[in-house]
């Protein structure tokens, strides 16, 4: 897994969430007019544009008042129905989880790894029933047992009761999800064994860019491949010149520990092509080069810890030394260098190539596989970032919940929610294969013909005007799957948990700053579709 | 009673107001509502009144904007009946309290008094004050899913008068109360219009309609039936009804004589009486055996019996 985080760039998320707005408020629209020229006829225009200007005005008439109050009765709603019985799951679930996680007979990081997962899982699965069931009930509850006649005859504008309902839901979620978040860290804190507690941590890496040199020493876009089917990993070759080379940026002072060291994590697979020398595993040189002076200085041989990750702590003042020749080092005695002043350019650029030592043997590697280590950001901060997106997350499911039951009844919106939601986490992808086209046998006539014909999907198809019908009704068909594809939000963006139980840090930036956006972006067509449906739905009709 | 004159300000306004329901295909199911026009005036006690199926409840909530009318024009106070501003100066009870049964009595009013907008001195003292009127103080604290079928009527009533409203929609009112409520209840429609309030009203109890109503309006199959004063719907026409003070044996004899001589004849010493049952009862059975039949005796609807 790549845990480089992507820099979210904000412009370019803001025109995003323009196109999903304006794309939204259209559907809206079109949505809307569609149902007053059904319900009313003819007549349904003329409403629709009274529609458009009382709309204008009911948001600018907005009573923050009128919502808090809503927002308060959903709140006193949810909590006097008991909704906060899933503290009792919780609370069933967390007291017998230890029973189940054996945690003690695994390794530290494997045992927080297992145990944050679990805690963030459990969290998310367990409150998203919760946001769905309250968020896709309460509406058409209201509307079922006319207690909304009584508001609704008040001043009170529809907006405001999707407004309220909104906030109140998501209040109450939030609410639910603080107190299990608190819960799960102090039984994380509890019941990680104290060996393991120090991977309770965030690391905070700095990926450098991968190239790679041969074994004659010519540059290569990527090493030996030793027969995996997977091609994730590179492989070079021992005692040769082949090198891989990582390639960092933006390195300065600021890298080092508080004991002035630098930290380098790898974790370099080994491939044998003989037992090579027992009770040791392959041994690796990083040389450290300036890019700009061409300054080479190599570090002390070290083992490849095997499966697992290794840490290794260059001190800023290195010993002058050599590349390793025949698994010795030449150093040039009482000369050292100052690893910030004199290997890292001052463009903050800084070279690290790895090197296999063992003749005969392979190392592996792929570019997230070496990263600088900066100071660890706590653990704290990273999972309460991870419960910011999941709280993000929440949210969205009540704003779509809302949307839906304004104009569906409970158990039909908490269908089209929970399989929007379904979608965004698990089918986006195959949506995606469906939407570049890139995919054999064409598009889903296509697709039919060919299967009922016994066709190969590379063979080639006939042409005259049937055909050509055919690939433009797959084109609309594609371009059909590209709006539901740009309805459904993604919710990958909501999911941090790997990075916390791997013991990385949960970049705001890339991670967390997404999240709030892409809620931010569902919440206004929510909240007019919502507020449409329930300005041209009749309450009494049944 | 007071009454009130034809030259005062319409508060409802309906012209012609049909309601048809439809299936899920546009396809007509009922006609709920058909062409009906009447108007309520400022500070009058209007009876709505028909037997079960006949608008009356569907009319109450196409004037609050719940239900959209498929033909004609409601004016509310002035305004549209999808207006939210109108909501500002009605109060509405509905059929059943359709109240948030969760909710204290006390936590129920701040709630309706928060949607006016209102500050929290404004509510505490309104609240305060309906507590008193709909006698419900010693339950104030009791969530409503605890309170009997009348208290909630109540509570639902003291919801309807949060905002002091101007115009007061009373969807049966004294439906589920006790004697003592169900007089508690008229003496309080009674005191509203006292205090200038317009109340339409409609309700199946015909005997509290007659009590507190000046005009009615009985609707049957969705169309208006008869319309007009109650003292005047209920009049008999044939009769003849002098009201003196008490008369001896001799007295009575005497003008049984007079009435004889003028060739007429003394059916009954009693006043001749009718009452508001009997005439809803005929009103129904004539428009089963005449559809097209009206009886309307309203001098400000000009539309007069077929």
């Amino acid at each position: 897994m790549d845990f480089e985080p992507t820099p979210y760039n904000i412009p370019l998320g803001f025109l995003y969430w323009l196109i999903v707005t304006g794309f939204g408020t259209i559907v809206v629209l079109v949505v809307t007019l569609l149902a007053l020229l059904i319900t009313r006829g003819t007549k349904g225009f003329g409403d629709f544009l009274n529609l458009l200007s009382s709309a204008a005005l009911d948001i600018v008439q907005i009573s923050p008042r009128r919502v808090g109050a809503i927002t308060r009765l959903t709140f006193l709603e949810a909590i006097r129905r008991r909704a906060l019985l899933v503290f009792v799951v919780f609370a069933i679930l967390f007291m017998f989880a230890g029973w189940f996680l054996s945690g003690g007979t695994l390794v530290p990081d494997f045992q927080v790894k297992l145990y944050v997962s679990f805690v963030l899982r459990a969290i998310a699965w367990l409150v998203l029933p919760v946001a769905l069931l309250l968020s896709c009930w309460g509406i058409p509850e209201d509307i079922k047992q006319r207690s909304l006649h009584t508001v609704v005859t008040k001043p009170v504008r529809r907006l405001e009761v999707v407004l309220g309902r909104m906030l109140g839901f998501g209040l109450i979620n939030t609410l639910v999800l603080l107190v299990m978040a608190v819960a799960g860290y102090v039984w994380l804190q509890q019941q990680i064994d104290e060996k393991a507690r120090p991977e309770l941590t965030c690391r905070r890496p700095v990926f450098g860019q991968l190239t790679f040199l041969d074994r004659e020493g010519k540059p290569a876009a990527t090493g030996i491949n030793v027969g995996d089917i997977w091609e994730y990993r590179s492989y070079i070759e021992g005692a040769t010149r082949a090198r891989a080379i990582w390639k960092f940026a933006g390195i300065d002072e600021s890298a080092l520990n508080k004991d002035g060291e630098l930290i380098l994590e790898n974790r370099f697979s080994a491939f044998r092509s003989h037992k090579g020398q027992m009770g040791r595993s392959l041994l690796y040189q990083l040389v450290f080069v300036n890019p700009e002076t061409g300054l080479r200085v190599g570090t002390q041989l070290r083992q490849v810890a095997e499966f697992r990750g290794r840490t290794d702590a260059i001190p800023r003042t290195l010993p002058k030394a050599g590349e390793a020749i025949g698994g010795k080092i030449t150093e040039e005695a009482g000369e050292t260098v100052d690893l910030i002043n004199d290997l890292v350019s001052p463009s903050g650029e800084l070279v690290v190539e790895a090197v296999c030592i063992d003749p005969g043997q392979y190392m592996g590697m792929a570019r997230p596989d070496l990263f600088i280590r900066t100071p660890d950001g706590s653990f704290l901060a990273g999972y309460a970032k991870s419960i910011l997106g999941l709280a993000m997350m929440v949210l969205l499911i009540v704003f779509l919940g809302v949307a839906a039951s304004t104009f569906l009844k409970g158990p039909v919106a908490t269908l089209l929610t929970f399989c929007l939601v379904l979608v965004g986490m698990t089918a986006r992808e195959f949506m995606m294969t469906i939407v570049s086209g890139r995919f054999e046998g064409g598009g889903p006539i296509e697709s039919v013909y060919r299967i009922v014909l016994h066709m190969n999907p590379t063979q080639e198809l006939p042409t005259g005007i049937a055909f050509q019908s055919m690939h433009l009704m797959d084109l609309a068909i594609r371009q059909f799957v590209w709006l539901i594809f740009q309805i459904i939000p993604n919710f990958d963006y909501f999911n941090m948990a790997p990075y916390l139980a791997n013991g990385f840090d949960v970049s705001f930036n890339a991670s967390v700053l997404p999240s709030i956006a892409v809620t931010l972006a569902f919440f206004l067509p929510c909240l007019l579709l919502g507020y449409f449906c329930l300005r041209v739905r009749e309450l009494e009709a049944k | 009673m007071s009454t009130s004159g034809s030259a005062a300000e319409p508060v409802i306004e309906i012209r012609n107001l049909t309601k048809v329901y439809r299936d899920f295909w546009g396809r007509r199911k009922v006609r709920a509502v058909n062409s009906l026009s009447l108007d309520v005036k400022k500070g009058e006690v209007f009876g709505l009144l028909g037997p079960n199926g006949s608008g009356k409840t569907t009319t109450i909530k196409m004037l609050l904007g719940l239900l959209f009318p498929t033909e004609g024009e409601i004016s509310i106070l002035g305004r549209p009946a999808t207006d939210v501003a109108k909501n500002e100066r009605i109060g509405y009870l509905p059929e059943e309290s359709y109240l948030y049964r969760f909710l204290t009595a006390e936590e129920t009013l701040d709630f309706y008094g928060r949607l006016f907008d209102m500050p929290a001195s404004v509510r505490k003292e309104r609240t305060e004050k309906l507590l008193s009127l709909v006698k419900i103080t010693h339950a104030r604290k009791r969530q409503l899913k605890e309170y009997s079928k009348g208290m909630t009527r109540r509570i639902g009533l003291a919801q309807a008068l949060i905002n002091d409203p101007d115009l007061v929609l009373l969807d049966e009112p004294t439906s589920g109360l006790d004697p003592l409520g169900n007089r508690d209840m008229k003496d309080l429609i009674l005191q509203l219009k006292e205090q200038g309030k317009t109340v339409l009203m409609c309700s199946h109890l015909l005997a509290d309609v007659q009590d507190v109503c000046d005009r009615i309006a009985i609707l049957y199959g969705g169309e208006l039936k008869v319309l007009g004063r109650v003292d005047e719907l209920l009049k008999s026409r044939d009769e003849t009804q002098i009201l003196t003070s008490k008369l001896s044996d001799d007295a009575i004899n005497e003008v049984r004589a007079v009435l004889q001589k003028h060739g007429a004849s003394l059916n009954q010493i009693d006043h001749p009486t009718s009452n508001l049952e009997d005439l809803f009862l005929k009103t129904v059975q004539e428009s089963v055996e005449r559809p097209g039949h009206r009886v309307i005796m309203d001098d400000t609807t000009r539309s007069r019996g077929a």
